[in-house]
């Protein structure tokens, strides 16, 4: 039967032997990182956004590479997924995006700091991380639309926001969001000056409806009403 | 109790007991917030509320080991603690670092990195307290009568614990790098170093309960930790799967954390086993209970459960899911809360001369808290499993599923509940003990000590 010192060698050989292991495989990670996630990339404003990444602590609620807290949503793809112009309007007033849900601290960033955040989950979405996060294996099918070319038309016209702020709650020829109505027919339903106030502050017009205000300026907004009437 | 010095422990262990408490509460607020009850956003919003819970675990833990070290290391080296005064500074000193840390939190100051949210200013103070208990417990080593194995593995353990925070406070440009060197502290304290301290605490529970002999039991616990560091190490590569790292760290990681329940099982069977061999009745039975409790509970949430979702193709599905949270909870309760309840329930009739051991409070206190938290792991495994089926799998948006799920809250409330009162139950015991007591001082004869003069 095995003696105390035997144990004891054991106990030293086995954590000797593999810390030496895991040392080799650490200096080959540092090695082998930068390429993995284009350290080249990491420009002042990145780090600027790592700095109020942590100084606000946001992995209290959310993941970033899947650590974190689970309270929000995972952060790794999010530029993909929302785009930096949703992002930037959402920064502004987490709040105002999806009222009467789950909040987020209002943190009161400046324009550089948002850009800076931005930046910084941009880098972070470009790390080769293994094929973290998983494609949806069991996702259904994307239905089929059959009225598809009209909205294909729409959005040959539409100004860029529609895409990527809009579409992430309302649907334009079968693609976007459920979370407002869908497009069609909103030039029918109401006038210039109906839209125009409605998108200048929705609350008024609504209390308590889900749609935020975007602080639009007022060219910006005009341009998105000028196509939304174009939609018959 | 053979020293007058051991008693500083109790310092520790009330200090525990609060900490608890406090933990206990922000995990009702966070439960409450994720049933959709955020009524206190405005005031302690959830990441204040998910930092302070955390972190007042790894200090209530970190005070427990040591409280227990206090206690242990006089008696397995034979003298008095080197410096009594120092003990108490560093004591006093600790609690301070803990309420500024706390207390920052609700006003955002914090460097907000997974486990290791507390300031950096405060990281130079955690370094130099830990600093200077590991010398008080190092000099009452080395100037100490004997050398036991169970000191020696204890005292390794907590250096290596304090040498391993040094990493976690390096700053690095990349998330990658920063995640890579945070999980050196993280991952190689709970599934490292602080098994050698657990196994080092348990090892002497179950010579001082037990009566087997502690040649038999510290071979074993050789074996035990020997095998903590063959799966743990490399082990730590379950944390580098999707972070950048290189993709070999997906075999790496997978095989030696798959190992990783064999130490724990270790650790259940030696329980198990030497309570099962141990010719002594010892009257304190409910130290045996958490003893012996902490080797199986282990086992199930961090043997277990770790393994569950810890292959990379279970992972890249489950990865910062709530599964995460179920198998953080039970695995904290078992191999670490219920180690410092344990050393809790044994010193205390020791340190204060008083032996209520056979009342109901402490017994029900064991079984409620266990139960309790049994049913918390469930809630969340439920919650965890269909958050990761909706959401990762079918491609659910986030909000929604997190509707879908709030009802397992409410469940998981319930059993916190629960296991809250459990809790309660230990502390009035604590209290009903009262304070330490100089007539306890070699009062209490063990047979090992009366056998050793």
């Amino acid at each position: 039967m095995l003696s105390k010192s035997q144990a004891r060698l054991f106990f030293a050989v086995a954590t000797g032997g593999f810390s030496f292991v895991f040392l080799g495989l650490t200096v080959d990670t540092v090695m082998q990182v930068p390429e993995r996630s284009h350290s080249e990339n990491i420009t002042e404003e990145v780090i600027h956004g790592k700095e109020l990444w942590e100084s606000n602590n946001c992995m209290g609620c959310h993941t970033l590479l899947g650590e974190g807290a689970y309270y929000a949503p995972e952060l790794t793809k999010v530029v993909d997924r929302r785009g930096a112009e949703w992002m930037r309007i959402f920064l502004r007033d987490p709040q105002a995006m999806f009222p009467g849900q789950r909040k987020m601290v209002q943190y009161d960033f400046t324009e550089d700091e948002i850009s800076a955040l931005i930046a910084f989950f941009d880098w972070n979405g470009k790390i080769d991380t293994n094929g973290f996060p998983a494609e949806h294996d069991l996702a259904p099918p994307a239905p089929v639309v059959v009225a598809a070319t009209s909205g294909a038309d729409a959005m040959a016209t539409a100004p860029a926001m529609v895409a990527t702020v809009c579409m992430a709650c309302h649907a334009v020829g079968g693609n976007g969001g459920n979370i407002g109505p869908a497009f069609e027919g909103v030039g029918n339903r109401y006038t210039e000056d109906e839209l125009d106030r409605w998108l200048a502050d929705p609350a008024s017009v609504k209390p308590g409806t889900a749609m935020p205000n975007l602080g639009l300026a007022d060219d910006v907004r005009g341009d998105l009403v000028e196509w939304l009437m174009t939609l018959d | 109790m053979k020293f007058r010095t051991q008693r500083i422990s109790w310092l520790f262990f009330a200090t525990c007991m609060l900490l608890l408490c406090l933990q206990i509460v922000y995990g009702f607020i966070m439960g409450f917030a994720h049933m959709g009850y955020d009524v206190l956003h405005d005031y302690i919003p959830f990441n204040t509320a998910r930092a302070t819970h955390t972190n007042v675990l790894v200090v209530w833990l970190l005070c427990g080991f040591m409280g227990a070290a206090y206690y242990i290391v006089p008696e397995e080296s034979g003298r008095e603690l080197w410096s009594p005064k120092l003990a108490v500074v560093q004591w006093a000193s600790l609690l301070l670092v803990a309420v500024t840390a706390v207390i920052g939190f609700h006003f955002n100051w914090w460097e907000g990195r997974k486990f290791l949210e507390i300031p950096r200013p405060l990281d130079y103070l955690v370094v130099i307290n830990v600093l200077s208990f590991v010398l008080n417990i190092g000099m009452t080593t080395f100037t100490g009568k004997r050398y036991t194995t169970t000191g020696m593995v204890l005292l390794v353990g907590l250096v290596s614990a304090a040498l391993l925070y040094l990493p976690g406070m390096i700053w690095f440009d990349s998330q990658v790098m920063d995640s890579y060197f945070r999980w050196w502290v993280v991952h190689l304290w709970v599934e490292g170093v602080w098994e050698l301290i657990m196994g080092a605490i348990m090892s002497y529970l179950l010579i001082k309960l037990t009566g087997v002999d502690r040649e038999v039991i510290e071979k074993w616990l050789y074996i035990i930790v020997g095998l903590t560091f063959v799966s743990g190490i490399l082990g730590t590569g379950h944390h580098y799967y999707w972070i950048g790292a290189p993709e070999y760290w997906l075999i790496v990681g997978g095989v030696f954390s798959a190992l990783e329940p064999l130490a724990f099982l270790g650790m259940a069977l030696y329980g198990v086993t030497m309570a099962r061999r141990g010719g002594r009745k010892h009257p304190n039975k409910i130290a045996m209970y958490w003893t012996v409790g902490c080797g199986i509970m282990s086992f199930v949430g961090a043997g277990f459960l770790g393994f569950a979702h810890t292959l990379p193709s279970v992972n890249i599905y489950t990865h910062g899911t709530l599964v995460t949270a179920m198998h953080g909870h039970l695995a904290f309760w078992g191999a670490y809360a219920m180690i410092v309840l344990a050393i809790i329930s044994y010193a205390m009739p020791q340190m204060t001369g008083r032996k209520f051991f056979d009342t109901w409070v402490p017994e029900w206190a064991f079984w409620i808290s266990n139960i309790g938290m049994l049913s918390m792991t469930c809630a969340f495994a439920v919650a965890g499993v269909t958050q990761v089926y909706l959401e990762r799998r079918v491609g659910m948006d986030f909000l929604e599923v997190q509707a879908a799920v709030a009802v397992h809250f409410t469940a998981l409330v319930l059993a916190a509940s629960l296991f809250t009162l459990g809790i309660l139950l230990f502390i009035y015991d604590f209290i009903r003990y009262g304070f330490p007591s100089d007539e306890a001082v070699e009062g209490a004869a063990e047979p090992e000590a009366a056998a050793a003069k």
